[in-house]
């Protein structure tokens, strides 16, 4: 009977056990026993993927390339992945910010602590030396909030450790501002290829050194090629085969997975809703917005451009890589288990996905993106600092731009958030409020992202004519 | 500009990077603008370069043993011509060592500018000179045994580790000779694949040369100048000096090495080996290849040299490719400049470890059409030095060429005497004369 389940209602089977059973195990104090015995499976399944990832990117990046008829129609699938992406993302930062702007989540919060966090931040600002706030007010010299101030003045301090963490924080975002602007494609291109090959986070170097070696074995005599090329397909059928068996596996690594996440989040359910209310109005309206781009503006894009498309059968055919995203919150892990999808249920032909889907786990991040546009204005809200249209788009640019240059930085999230509130003259030390729920809200981010490749890449066959499936 | 040869845009880009290098520290607004907009594709060139070396040296070597392996499997002429070229090479280096290391033209620079140069390219300087320092108290035999590598996919993802990774492709073209020809056959074909690929990819690489060389040179003197045009200045006159070095290594091993080789194993008068092969080093520095001159070089070594057809055809074509004694001496040479130009002191294992590398790549890397930049990144990978200090080294690197691929020719044609007087198979001079009147 189980057997006849398609995978992804298996996987959404085991992700919500895995919830159950994290609920039920602290309701028991089995916590311990969720933490040390269930776990590491789904450290295991992450690692699975990621290691299956770095291959099979190669392999395919540079199978796919040699396989193009002319050279000239890579240049062409360039340029639209990379346009489809920034589109895709300035819509996705709209997206967040008309939610922010219309639920104002920042605005639930005691009007007294507002009061409170808006004096601190002009004493942060005096004490920078930064000039006069952002909106041009000055809540320092009204007498009415003469109060607060002292608390306000308390509340400022952080611990030490907070501190030294953020920065440290502070200094990676320093170091990335003041690089010069062409740094990110200067770290495209790799010192060893080998030595991007053993490390995951010089993904984008993969890409290119593969690109680049794609395009040249089309440029040397088919004789010699051959041998190079027949190797190249067998490692990537070999590791094609290694999602797939690793496929079959993931409702059981998806429950330990959840298991594990949820267990490690908090004792008792009952500290898991205590932090969820705290920023509560902030993550209803982060989740209002993901989940808005998800099933909306993904698909109503798509239909547009691919009318034969039923919308319950485009999430049908993706919807194995959406849990995987979300439930491993890493858009490289779940890159192998995407190119399945999207080659085996969308239709879209080997020689496109594997050049677009790569370029999209590293490159596209619109949950991301949203995620940096949201969470800026909602501590601005927090502490009463009126942002303007203007500044809100200096938002948007520093975000997407941030979120292009980051794709190789580790834990860029954070790193990204400090350089946006930076740009708008905001304090950088803000992101530790929004530090406690960021997992849970990462693995919305993520199936955003991985949602977001798989539209872009079915587009792009669509307009090349090769998405025969539904054309 | 698309008819011109490759080198003479090089030579353009140089002298345009130069002249925008000048221009530009007098405004700092254009200067600022240099370091963000246009050194980074000077980076980008050199980071590509560094790109295909270890795939490079895999494969080439690789398939460059089991080609040469055949040629001396062929006969005893061909064992010996090799073991002749990896002599000179040998010897070319050490002189090249041996001149910059007397002459120190890189210490010509203030120590100042020397510092700021090192901090430039490399930064974690600090380390890399602690690194020096803890190798000088190592064994002797200490860079033997770091050639063998203890993991070989660790020694490929460090360039640092180039010569562990040149070891193993030499074992693994060795096994290859010993394994049969239809079970070797599909490794081989594989390599040669990845091989023609490579090669191909530093072909392209070489396509951005002249814009490569325009950044790095322009970032290169905005950098060093800062707001004093006079440090450029000297920059100019270390490169003087470096290029007096390398030519009198040349010199000396056109005057001494060659002579000395000719006298002692044939009969031929070196007066009158230089006035026969006169018209192919002519050649050989105006077009700065060894291949286009081959013709010319076979001609005069048979005619007026007396070396027989079949020795002259089976090793001058090899030599044009293989045995490069100017290429190496100025690959040793450049390498010591940057070094001393960066302050950094290098070890005589260090100093070794150029002269394996530099050889071992020599016979290796044959005929990859362009690769003296990549091969000179290998060298001062596998030793250690910044490889963007190669920049220093480009604006003389048109005329240096030249003169190396004299070298080069005249280096051939003097092996290919004495492989022929060795095999008696040279003509003696009065007969030749009888001939040609």
């Amino acid at each position: 009977m189980r057997k006849k389940l398609p995978i992804h209602v298996k996987i959404l089977i085991g992700l919500l056990l895995g919830v159950v059973w994290a609920f039920i195990s602290s309701a028991l104090g089995w916590n311990k026993f969720t933490i040390t015995w269930i776990d590491p499976f789904g450290t295991i399944f992450i690692r699975l993927l990621k290691f299956i990832a770095v291959p099979l990117v190669l392999f395919s990046i540079i199978g796919g390339v040699a396989n193009l008829s002319d050279v000239s129609k890579l240049g062409r699938l360039g340029g639209k992945t990379l346009i489809a992406y920034m589109v895709t993302t300035f819509l996705a930062i709209f997206v967040g910010l008309f939610f922010v702007n219309t639920i104002k989540p920042g605005t639930y919060m005691d009007e007294e602590q507002r009061i409170k966090n808006r004096l601190s931040y002009e004493l942060w600002l005096q004490q920078e030396g930064m000039g006069p706030s952002q909106d041009g007010q000055s809540y320092l010299s009204d007498p009415k909030y003469e109060k607060y101030l002292s608390e306000s003045q308390e509340a400022q301090k952080l611990t030490d450790a907070q501190r030294k963490d953020i920065e440290e924080k502070m200094a990676a975002a320093q170091a990335q501002k003041e690089s010069s602007p062409l740094t990110f494609i200067v770290n495209m291109v790799p010192e060893n290829v080998l030595f991007s090959i053993s490390n995951n986070q010089l993904m984008l170097q993969v890409i290119f050194f593969a690109i680049f070696f794609g395009i040249t074995i089309v440029l040397i005599p088919k004789e010699t090629a051959k041998p190079v090329v027949d190797f190249i397909n067998g490692v990537n059928a070999i590791f094609v085969k290694m999602v797939e068996l690793v496929m079959r596996a993931a409702p059981f690594f998806v429950f330990a997975l959840l298991a594990g996440i949820v267990a490690k989040m908090a004792n008792t359910p009952a500290e898991v809703f205590e932090i969820f209310v705290g920023l509560g109005s902030y993550a209803v309206t982060l989740l209002a917005g993901l989940f808005f781009v998800i099933f909306v503006m993904y698909p109503s894009i798509l239909k547009v451009f691919v009318r034969k498309i039923k919308y319950r059968e485009f999430f049908r055919n993706i919807s194995p890589a959406q849990f995987l995203g979300f439930s491993t919150s890493s858009s490289a892990a779940t890159l192998p288990v995407t190119m399945e999808c999207v080659e085996d249920n969308m239709g879209v032909p080997k020689s496109i996905s594997s050049f677009v889907l790569p370029i999209g786990a590293t490159v596209n991040m619109d949950g991301t993106s949203l995620h940096q546009a949201v969470a800026v204005i909602f501590m601005a809200q927090l502490h009463m600092v009126d942002l303007t249209i203007g500044q809100q788009l200096t938002i948007v640019l520093t975000a997407s731009l941030a979120s292009i240059g980051a794709a190789a930085v580790p834990s860029a999230g954070l790193i990204m958030m400090i350089i946006v509130l930076q740009s708008v003259g905001l304090n950088p030390a803000w992101v530790a409020i929004i530090f406690p729920i960021d997992r849970p809200l990462d693995m919305v981010r993520t199936v955003v992202n991985v949602t977001g490749d798989a539209t872009v890449s079915t587009l792009i066959a669509k307009s090349e004519g090769e998405l025969t499936k539904y054309s | 500009m698309k008819k011109l040869p490759l080198h003479t845009k090089i030579l353009l880009g140089m002298t345009l990077g130069l002249i925008f290098g000048m221009i530009a520290i007098q405004f700092p607004a254009l200067a600022s603008f240099t370091k963000d907009f246009i050194k980074p594709f000077g980076t980008i060139f050199i980071r590509s370069l560094k790109m295909v070396a270890v795939p490079l040296v895999l494969a080439s070597l690789i398939i460059g043993v089991a080609n040469i392996g055949d040629i001396s499997k062929l006969s005893r002429m061909g064992g010996k011509t090799l073991g002749i070229f990896v002599v000179t090479t040998i010897i070319s280096i050490t002189i090249g060592l041996t001149t910059v290391a007397i002459l120190k033209p890189g210490e010509k620079l203030p120590e100042e500018t020397r510092q700021n140069l090192m901090s430039m390219y490399d930064e974690n300087a600090g380390s890399k000179i602690d690194v020096a320092a803890e190798v000088k108290t190592r064994g002797p035999l200490q860079p033997l045994v770091d050639m063998v590598p203890d993991n070989i996919f660790l020694a490929t993802t460090n360039n640092g580790r180039m010569l562990q990774v040149v070891f193993f492709a030499l074992l693994v073209g060795v096994a290859l000779l010993q394994t049969s020809k239809e079970k070797g056959a599909t490794v081989l074909s594989f390599f040669n694949g990845i091989n023609e690929v490579i090669i191909k990819i530093v072909q392209y690489i070489m396509m951005l040369a002249p814009y490569g060389v325009f950044a790095l040179i322009a970032a290169l003197i905005v950098e060093i100048a800062g707001d004093s045009p006079d440090k450029a200045w000297e920059l100019l006159y270390a490169l003087l000096w470096y290029t007096i070095t390398v030519v009198l290594g040349m010199f000396i091993m056109m005057t001494v090495v060659y002579p000395l080789l000719i006298k002692y194993f044939s009969k031929l008068g070196y007066l009158e080996f230089f006035k026969g092969i006169r018209p192919a080093m002519l050649l050989g520095f105006s077009t700065s290849s060894s291949t286009a001159t081959l013709p010319v070089t076979m001609d005069r070594v048979e005619k007026k040299l007396g070396v027989s057809e079949e020795v002259a055809s089976f090793v001058l074509p090899l030599g044009a490719t293989i045995n490069m004694n100017g290429t190496s001496l100025y690959q040793g040479v450049s390498a010591v400049f940057i070094a001393q130009a960066m302050g950094l002191d290098l070890s005589l294992s260090q100093q070794l470890m150029i002269v394996l590398t530099a050889t071992l790549a020599a016979v290796g890397t044959a005929g990859v059409p362009g690769a003296g930049l990549v091969m000179l990144v290998i060298v001062l990978e596998a030793a250690g030095i910044p490889a963007a200090g190669i920049a220093l080294i480009m604006a003389p690197e048109r005329i240096l060429d030249m003169i190396r691929t004299m070298v080069n020719i005249t280096g051939d044609a003097s092996v290919s005497v004495v492989v022929a007087s060795t095999e008696g198979a040279l003509k003696p001079a009065e007969e030749l004369k009888e001939v040609s009147e």
